[in-house]
C-alpha cells in the first residue's frame, strides 16, 4: 500500500507543481516541433537521397536502419528518434526521485512511516510510469498525424505501434533505475542528471579502454543503459524482442545498488 | 513499560565520536527531557533512534521493536532537526501524504490532517505552502505531522528553538494536552521549559551518557531557590544568612538566591517570615535547584 501512495504521489509531483508544468509543456513543445518538422514530412523525404544520405552518415548504413523494418515512414522516425531523445528526457525528468528531499529533510518524515525499501521502489515505479505515459501520449500524436494526413496508412501504424511501445518501455526502465541510483547518491536534480551523464560517458571510455587492452569481454558491450541502442535501431516488428534481457538485466543491477546505497545512506 | 532501550549505542563521525557507548533505559509516560551543550549527541541520539542514521556500534530498541524496524511506523514520530516539508506543495496535500502511510484512507487521512492542525492551532494554515508560513508556524505544522495517528513516541528535536514567545507557549500547551496518551522526549537548550514539562532528564556531554533519573528526586537536595524582583542583594545576603540552617547564600543569574541548608534543616518557613518581616517580595521559591544550577552550576 506505501508503495502505491508514494508512486502515487510521483505523479502528483509532476502534475500538481509548477515545476513539474515547466517540464511538460518544454517536452511538449519540443515535441510538436519534432511532429511538425521531423514526422510530419516523414513520407516524402524519407526517400529521398539527402535523407538516406544523413541517415548513412548517423547509423552506417541505410540499409541496415529501422526505415527496411517498418512500413510506415512516421513510426519509422518516431522509432529512431524516440530511441535517443526519450532516455535523454528521462535522464533528466526522472532525476530527483530522491536527492531533493533527502537534502531537504522530507525523507526524514517519510521513514518514520515506512521503510526506505518502499520509498525507493514506490518512487522508481512512480517515475517509471510517468516515462510510460510520455511514450503512451508521443506515439499517439504520431498516430493521429497518420490519422489526419494519410488515414488509409493507419491500420498500418496501429499494427506496428505495439512494437514501438513495448521496446521503449524496455529501454527507458534500465534509464529510470539509472536515476534512481543516481538520485540517492546526491542532493539535487541537477547533480543527479549531471552524474548519470558524466558517469556514463566515462563508464563508456573505461569500458573501451578495458576492451581494447584487455579485452574482449562481450558481457562489458552491454553493461551500459542503452548499450543496446544501436543494434536495437537497426531491428524491425518484434525480432526486437530478442535484446529485451539487457534492459531488464540493467535494471535488476542498478535497482540492486540503488537500493544496497538507500539502506546504507544517512538522512 | 520499557519505551527505549540502547546498549553501547555508538556514532562515530570519522575519528570524532558523537555518540560514546549509551546505555539507557526509559520508560514510558510523563516527558523525558534530552539535555547537553551544543555538539554533546543530543541530534545524533534522535537520529540514532529514527533510524536515519546508523549506529556505528551498539544497538537500541523502541517499545521492545529494534529501531528501523516496519512495526514502529506510526508508533514512533519525530519532529526532526532542519527537516522540512516540499515548499511545493500545501501543507495539507503534504500531510494527508504521511497519513496514508500510516495506514488511513482518503477520507479519514483527510480528518486526521484536519484534527492535527487543529490541535497545533493551524486549521486555517493547510491550504497554504509552508513557504508561505511564519517560523513558528512551520514548527506547529512539523509537530502536527508527529502527531498524526497518536504515536505511543514522540521525539522532539529542539521544538522551541528561534521561536517567538507565544509560539513557545502554543508549543508547550499542547506537548502537556497531549502527555496523557503520548510519551514525549525533548531536546532542548530551553532548561527553565524543560523543567515546566519534564519529570525525567537525560543529560548527554562530549557524546556520553552523564546523568539519566527523575528531575524531581534529584532536585530536592537540601537547596532552596528563590526568586526576588528588586532586593538589595547584600542585605539580603545578610540577613538570610542569619536564619538558623542556612550554610551558604549565593546569587545566580536572573535575580534568583541558591540558598543551601545544613542537613536536616527546613529553611522555607523562616526565610518567608523573613521575607514578611523586611516587606520583601518574592516571585517564586522552589525546593532545590533549577536544573540550570544542577547541570551547570
Amino acid at each position: 500500500m506505501s508503495v502505491i501512495n508514494i508512486a502515487l504521489n510521483e505523479w502528483a509531483r509532476l502534475f500538481l507543481s509548477g515545476r513539474g508544468w515547466a517540464a511538460i509543456i518544454t517536452f511538449s513543445l519540443i515535441w510538436l516541433i519534432f511532429l511538425n518538422y521531423a514526422i510530419a514530412p516523414a513520407a516524402s523525404y524519407v526517400s529521398s537521397a539527402d535523407f538516406s544520405f544523413i541517415v548513412q552518415l548517423l547509423f552506417g548504413s541505410f540499409e541496415q536502419t529501422a526505415f527496411t523494418n517498418w512500413k510506415s515512414a512516421e513510426i519509422a522516425l518516431y522509432w529512431i528518434f524516440s530511441l535517443y531523445l526519450l532516455p535523454f528526457f528521462t535522464m533528466i525528468s526522472a532525476a530527483d526521485q530522491i536527492a531533493s528531499d533527502r537534502a531537504r529533510g522530507t525523507m526524514r518524515f517519510l521513514v518514520l512511516r515506512t521503510s526506505r525499501t518502499n520509498i525507493f521502489i514506490g518512487r522508481f515505479v512512480g517515475q517509471y510510469l510517468i516515462q510510460l505515459l510520455i511514450i503512451l501520449v508521443t506515439i499517439a500524436t504520431v498516430l493521429g498525424l497518420v490519422a489526419y494526413k494519410s488515414p488509409e496508412k493507419l491500420p498500418v501504424a496501429l499494427s506496428e505501434a505495439p512494437v514501438v511501445i513495448v521496446n521503449l518501455a524496455l529501454v527507458l526502465l534500465s534509464y529510470v533505475a539509472l536515476m534512481a541510483l543516481v538520485s540517492v547518491l546526491v542532493k539535487s536534480a541537477r547533480q543527479a542528471t549531471m552524474l548519470a551523464i558524466v558517469g556514463w560517458i566515462l563508464s563508456w571510455f573505461l569500458i573501451g579502454y578495458v576492451q581494447n587492452n584487455f579485452g574482449p569481454f562481450p558481457v562489458l558491450d552491454w553493461v551500459l543503459p542503452g548499450s543496446q541502442l544501436s543494434t536495437l535501431v537497426r531491428l524491425g516488428s518484434w525480432d526486437t524482442l530478442s535484446l529485451a534481457p539487457i534492459p531488464i538485466a540493467q535494471t535488476v543491477i542498478l535497482l540492486g545498488l540503488g537500493w544496497f546505497a538507500i539502506r546504507r545512506c544517512d538522512l | 513499560m520499557n519505551i527505549i532501550t540502547t546498549s553501547g549505542l555508538s556514532k562515530n563521525y570519522g575519528a570524532v565520536k558523537a555518540l560514546d557507548s549509551i546505555d539507557l533505559s526509559l520508560e514510558s509516560g510523563e516527558p523525558i527531557a534530552l539535555i547537553g551543550p551544543n555538539g554533546s549527541g543530543k541530534t545524533t541520539f534522535f537520529s540514532l533512534l529514527c533510524g536515519f542514521i546508523h549506529p556505528s556500534a551498539g544497538s537500541a530498541t523502541i517499545l521492545g521493536h529494534k529501531v528501523g524496524s516496519n512495526a514502529l511506523a506510526g508508533k514512533l514520530a519525530a519532529l526532526p532537526q532542519d527537516a522540512h516539508l516540499d515548499p511545493r506543495f500545501s501543507v495539507k496535500r503534504q500531510l494527508q501524504l504521511l497519513a496514508r502511510l500510516q495506514g488511513f484512507g482518503g477520507r479519514a487521512a483527510s480528518q486526521e490532517v484536519d484534527r492535527v492542525l487543529d490541535i497545533v492551532l493551524l486549521s486555517d494554515a493547510g491550504v497554504k505552502k509552508p513557504g508561505e508560513l511564519s517560523h513558528g508556524m512551520r514548527k506547529r505544522v512539523s509537530i502536527a505531522q508527529s502527531l498524526i495517528g497518536n504515536p505511543e513516541l514522540i521525539l522532539l528535536d529542539e521544538p522551541t528553538a528561534g521561536i517567538d514567545p507565544p509560539n513557545v507557549k502554543i508549543i508547550r500547551d499542547l506537548i502537556r494536552s497531549q502527555s496523557a496518551k503520548t510519551t514525549f522526549m525533548i531536546s532542548s537548550h530551553n532548561l527553565d521549559e524543560l523543567e515546566k514539562l519534564c519529570s525525567t532528564v537525560v543529560y548527554l556531554s562530549e557524546g556520553k551518557l552523564i546523568e539519566s533519573g527523575l528531575i524531581e528526586t534529584s532536585s530536592e537536595d537540601g537547596y532552596l531557590t528563590l526568586r526576588l524582583p528588586s532586593v538589595p542583594e547584600d542585605e539580603f545576603v545578610r540577613e538570610c544568612s542569619k536564619l538558623t540552617g542556612v550554610l551558604r547564600v549565593q546569587r545566580q543569574a536572573q535575580g534568583d538566591y541558591l540558598i543551601q541548608q545544613t542537613e536536616g534543616h527546613a529553611v522555607d518557613q523562616a526565610l518567608l517570615a523573613m521575607l514578611a518581616k523586611n516587606g520583601w517580595r518574592y516571585r517564586h521559591l522552589i525546593k532545590g535547584r533549577s536544573l540550570e544550577e544542577r547541570l551547570y552550576g
